[in-house]
């Protein structure tokens, strides 16, 4: 009874570690990449924004939809979003004729910043591409001009033309953009008197890893398309770095509890066939005295230890596998399957790793115990 | 008759054949001869048991027989072959072939059935799976026990775990079994009754039993007895 919960022990120990490696490999991306959307919304530390810094009175300069393109087709970019502003802020008849920020932005624009409607929805690139009269408005947008947030489906005047509103923005953490009207940028541009070109690029890099490397490597990508001049990258590289500590803590600490997960589990092995192995020492002499050779009996210690390895990887591979399937369901996506296989791999290289390392040393005494000292034994 | 009158030279009919044997222990109060020129011979179809007060050297002299240990000078040879020449593999697939052992203790592995009990020599000889349940059964039969051939064997009563012995030892055909005190745990029925069996499987397959026993009844019941006293090996007249 006692061996029993001794095993039961040890298993369990070596499926959680398992899991918990099956979980990190095939699920750990996914997880980085909500973390990076989540810390967006606190203030963007894989956004690399891109403007051009020149004097005022200059040529106005603007990102063409090639060079838009060929960003979004950069290595570890997630997506890439321009935007064009209105220099003045815009007016509509209200309570007291409230001013707001008024900006022109494509479909990526929500995904690249991490915003979603509270209210109706956010234009879309059909949206954009059809040029429709729709806008979405900030929550404090809405209350100066309705008195309330709940205005989906009302129509916003805006020098004289007017807009159906289909979202509203009204998160706490949305800040700058509560005050801020979207207007689908090929719209903005055909209605608005003195918007911007499209001069500002922001760009989402997939991980906080690789924001460096893509922020050197975008003045190479645009240049290559169209002449610019001062081009500034704009990286919030203090929070950057923070998060990347952060985040590398958090990584480094599961790891090292899953590998010491399954290096306890080892020793439990190894201790539970020491154990095994002085318990059963009259069975091992009553073999040998049968005709069990050397080999017979370490085959049968090490068996032993595999199937309780193997068995545990087994229980740790399912519960991985459901802790996957819930962490997809958590994040509303879902990782590549052979990721998980990959996992499943290494959890049964572990298995077979724990159980051979563990086992060999109390199979081989077991091996080469005299048989008169087996017999003996009380 | 001491151990030196059963010397014998070549005796090409012995089956088993034990000349000069001796064994000593070292322990921390010294060296301690146990064995001293042990001599004995066993032809096929005999019975031999050795008696002897605790401490005489009978454990031992069954576990070198079985090669389970090393004398410490003498030779030993079955059917002729030098035995105690043979490197690990070659005394298990001795002790798997040529013997058949029964302990005192009717040693049986306890959470194992009856059958698994009986299959583990022939799974080390090498045996065919197909092969062994008609071997199992007709060495369980020779005891009386084919009707338990799937029991637990910790569901067994003590006669019956040691008539499992007995069969575990007979499951390989060996010539040669050596029994350690097989009546030693049975009350007086269950005793007569492996002896019974024993001398059924002497005269019916000509094998040769050695039985190490304190019981001067069993000792009777072998062609020879032989006694152990202070290591060295007299043989009794009284046998049977």
């Amino acid at each position: 009874m006692r061996q029993r919960r001794r095993y039961l022990g040890v298993g369990l120990i070596i499926a959680l570690g398992t899991a918990g490696l099956i979980l990190i490999i095939t699920v750990g991306g996914e997880v980085k990449n909500k973390f990076n959307q989540d810390l967006d919304l606190l203030g963007g530390a894989t956004l690399i924004r891109v403007v051009f810094d020149v004097a005022p009175g200059t040529r106005p300069q603007q990102f063409y939809p090639d060079t838009v393109k060929a960003v979004r087709a950069m290595k570890y970019v997630a997506t890439a979003t321009v935007m064009a502003v209105k220099p003045t802020p815009a007016t509509s008849p209200g309570r007291d004729m409230p001013h707001f920020r008024l900006v022109g932005v494509d479909g990526q624009y929500w995904s690249a910043v991490s915003l979603q409607a509270s209210h109706g929805r956010v234009f879309n690139d059909q949206d954009v591409a059809e040029r429709r009269r729709i806008c979405v408005i900030g929550g404090e947008v809405a209350r100066d001009i309705f008195g309330r947030t709940d205005v989906v489906g009302r129509n916003l005047v805006i020098d004289r033309d007017t807009y159906l509103i289909v979202g509203v923005l009204d998160i706490l953490k949305q800040g700058a953009h509560l005050h801020t009207a979207f207007l689908p940028i090929t719209t903005a541009q055909d209605r608005i008197q003195d918007i911007s070109p499209p001069n500002r690029l922001f760009v989402r890099v997939r991980t906080f890893n690789h924001v460096e490397q893509v922020a050197a490597k975008l003045p190479e990508v645009i240049t290559a398309r169209q002449s610019v001049r001062g081009l500034s990258i704009i990286v919030a590289w203090v929070r950057l770095k923070r998060v990347q500590n952060v985040a590398f803590l958090i990584e480094s600490f599961v790891l090292v509890s899953t590998f010491a997960a399954l290096v306890l589990g080892g020793f439990g092995i190894w201790n539970m066939m020491m154990a095994a192995v002085r318990n059963r020492t009259r069975e091992i002499g009553l073999k040998k005295a049968m005709g069990a050779e050397d080999r017979d009996i370490l085959a049968q210690f090490l068996a032993e230890s595999m199937v309780l390895s193997l068995g545990a990887v087994t229980v740790g591979i399912i519960l991985g596998r459901i802790g996957v399937e819930l962490t997809s369901l958590w994040l509303g996506t879902h990782p590549p399957e052979s990721l998980f296989f990959t996992a499943v791999g290494m959890g049964l290289a572990f298995a077979l790793i724990i159980g051979v390392g563990a086992g060999l040393y109390p199979s081989m005494q077991a091996a080469r115990m005299q048989v008169v000292y087996a017999l003996r034994y009380e | 008759m001491n151990s030196d009158t059963l010397k014998r030279t070549t005796d090409f009919n012995a089956l088993v054949e034990v000349e000069g044997l001796n064994k000593t222990y070292t322990t921390e109060a010294g060296e301690f001869q146990v064995l001293k020129n042990v001599n004995l011979t066993l032809h096929p179809g005999e019975m031999v048991s050795i008696m002897g007060p605790s401490g005489s050297g009978k454990s031992s002299l069954l576990f070198i027989l079985g090669l389970f240990q090393p004398p410490s000078g003498g030779r030993y040879r079955v059917t002729g072959r030098d035995v105690l020449a043979l490197d690990r593999a070659e005394q298990a697939d001795f002790r798997r072939n040529s013997i058949g052992f029964v302990f005192q203790s009717c040693d049986l592995l306890d959470h194992s059935t009856v059958f698994e009990n009986l299959e583990f020599p022939l799974i080390y000889g090498g045996v065919a799976k197909a092969d062994r349940p008609d071997m199992i059964r007709e060495a369980l039969n020779r005891v009386n026990l084919g009707h338990r051939i799937y029991h637990p064997a910790n569901f067994l009563s003590g006669g019956e775990r040691q008539r499992v012995a007995v069969a575990r030892a007979l499951v390989n055909d060996p010539p040669f079994i050596l029994a350690d005190e097989p009546t030693g745990q049975l009350d007086t029925k269950n005793g007569k009754m492996v002896m019974d069996h024993f001398e059924h499987i002497v005269q019916e397959s000509g094998k040769a039993v050695l039985v190490v026993t304190h019981d001067p009844e069993v000792g009777q019941r072998c062609h020879r007895l032989c006694v152990l006293r202070d290591g060295e090996l007299h043989e009794s007249p009284s046998g049977n």
